[in-house]
């Protein structure tokens, strides 16, 4: 940030100091100079006038000169959400080739600087997308991870594979209606795509921080079809008001599964934004992943199940530690290597 | 048992209205059954009728970032690259920013690729696309058509100028003597 207006990198960026079109002047951002915003002419249609590809490669650049990772994604998502579209690929031929006003410069460039203060994408647009739901995003809630994207099918099949085995019964048998139990529930990615492809079934969302929990009941309106049946209350207790809906179909989660020793070396975006507990699983990043495994028998069903994203090192640990606690009963049915996930249920 | 900790309840949520949802199954686990088509109910392609893919024949390339993984990282980068292995067809995602639809999506426009490739015309895909530009030329050339039917009318009725009439009254001031 300090180095953008260093006369050395603007020679190294090739910059030569066009003004821009438009009101940028008034932006007395700690970064860039107020007076002026240098961009380069290559492929602008008319001199003055930039337009969306312009204005990606010079953010491309300006992040990369600043040693931010992704430049040329973060750049290009946030063009993208200015010009109201979500990725660059899906703009059409002529948005990119359409100059941009100096309103749309002017957004881009006060997103810009969030990225350079190292802020994830996802914080600075506000928004991102899990499977087919935009969800909002705000520090420090954590961001859904794509891996998680395939716990959540995990569970769909799961679900589909019991209503399967049921129909094959010679007798009707009702509709089934899942409960779903998501512990530790952020932004409400997990529960809320849950929802929205198993409309019948409950779920109940649980996070140990208010800012997650607001934040979810917040996407969850967001979510125009969900009515607001939905009540909300904090409590203090025992897990078997947990039952309150019945015992539970599935538990699902993405806990805090980082070893502790591995947290220094997240990336800055994540050390500096996101919510460390959601992170930190403890010594053997398994301090969660045990307490959830130790609660599940009191709350699932017999043919209930319990579907977790862990580390790459976890399944093992865990099977071990099943095997020192035979009283929960629980085993651990299978690994999903593409993310690393795994099912559990009860013996 | 006791949680350590609070715990907040979020809420109940309930759906009142039922969105349509079709089961898409696309499990890399169905390596081992290779004999399986795939993509049968796919989006848009349902409505065509086109070769099906089995994911033994694909190679599918994402970013998801060097070094651990999951929670540990937090890569933007939802870009899917999917090769078709026998055709040597690739395609390269970025439409959404859901690494799960960018899939999804690829393999719809593999799909299309793949079975325009083995079966050129005969393709429901072609065979779309034929029609789609048939109907675009149809619309042009019916436009074309009304322009000159319009120009051909202003030739043969010209508009009249308005002749503007002046009016006066004569009175006559004869009077009854």
């Amino acid at each position: 940030m300090r180095c953008l207006t260093h006369p050395l990198l603007r020679r190294l960026l090739g910059l030569s100091p066009l003004c821009l079109p438009g009101g940028v002047s008034q932006n007395k951002g700690p970064i860039l100079s107020p007076k002026w915003l240098p961009l380069r002419q290559s492929c602008s249609a008319r001199p003055g006038l930039v337009t969306a590809t312009d204005v990606v490669n010079y953010w491309q650049k300006v992040f990369e000169a600043s040693g931010i990772p992704e430049a040329r994604e973060s750049s290009e998502y946030i063009v993208s959400f200015v010009l109201g579209a979500k990725t660059f690929q899906s703009l059409n031929s002529k948005s990119l080739y359409t100059p941009l006003t100096a309103v749309q410069q002017e957004q881009i460039q006060q997103l810009s600087i969030k990225r350079l203060e190292r802020m994830p994408v996802q914080y600075v647009l506000g928004e991102w997308d899990f499977q087919d739901l935009t969800l909002k995003m705000r520090p420090p809630v954590f961001i859904p991870r794509p891996e998680t994207e395939d716990l959540v099918s995990l569970v769909l099949e799961e679900e589909s594979r019991k209503c399967e085995k049921n129909s094959g019964l010679c007798f009707p048998v009702p509709v089934p209606h899942p409960v779903i139990l998501e512990i530790g529930c952020g932004s409400g990615a997990i529960a809320l795509s849950l929802l929205c492809k198993l409309p019948q079934s409950r779920v109940i969302a649980v996070d140990k921080k208010e800012a997650a929990v607001d934040l979810t009941r917040e996407n969850a309106h967001r979510l125009l079809w969900l009515r607001a049946g939905s009540d909300s209350f904090s409590f203090l207790g025992s897990a078997k008001q947990l039952l309150f809906w019945g015992p539970i179909d599935f538990i699902v989660s993405n806990p805090p599964y980082v070893f502790h020793e591995d947290m220094a070396c997240l990336d800055t975006e994540i050390l500096r934004y996101e919510d460390l507990d959601a992170l930190d699983g403890g010594d053997d990043g398994m301090r969660v992943i045990k307490t959830i495994l130790a609660l599940a028998p009191s709350l699932l069903k017999d043919s209930g199940s319990v579907f977790l994203e862990v580390d790459p090192r976890h399944p093992d640990m865990v099977e071990n530690w099943l095997q020192v606690h035979p009283n929960l009963l629980l085993v651990l049915r299978a690994i999903h290597k593409d993310f690393c996930g795994i099912a559990l249920s009860p013996l | 048992m006791s949680i350590p900790g609070v715990f907040y309840i979020t809420f109940l949520l309930r759906d009142i209205r039922t969105p349509s949802w079709r089961p898409w199954i696309l499990r890399k686990q169905q390596f081992s059954l290779p004999g399986v088509p795939l993509l049968q109910a796919a989006g848009k392609n349902s409505s065509f009728n086109l070769l099906g893919l089995t994911e033994a024949e694909l190679k599918e390339q994402f970013v998801r970032g060097d070094g651990p993984g999951g929670q540990a990282t937090n890569k933007t980068n939802n870009c899917v690259v999917l090769k078709h292995i026998p055709s040597g067809i690739v395609v390269k995602c970025h439409q959404t920013r859901s690494v799960e639809q960018n899939r999804k999506i690829a393999r719809e426009i593999l799909q299309e690729k793949v079975d325009l490739f083995y079966r050129g015309e005969d393709s429901d895909v072609f065979k779309e696309k034929k029609a789609s530009e048939k109907k675009k030329q149809e619309k042009k050339r019916k436009a074309k058509e009304n322009l000159e039917r319009k120009k051909h009318f202003k030739e043969i009725c010209p508009r009249r100028v308005r002749e503007t009439f002046v009016i006066i009254s004569i009175h006559s001031f004869q009077t009854n003597r």
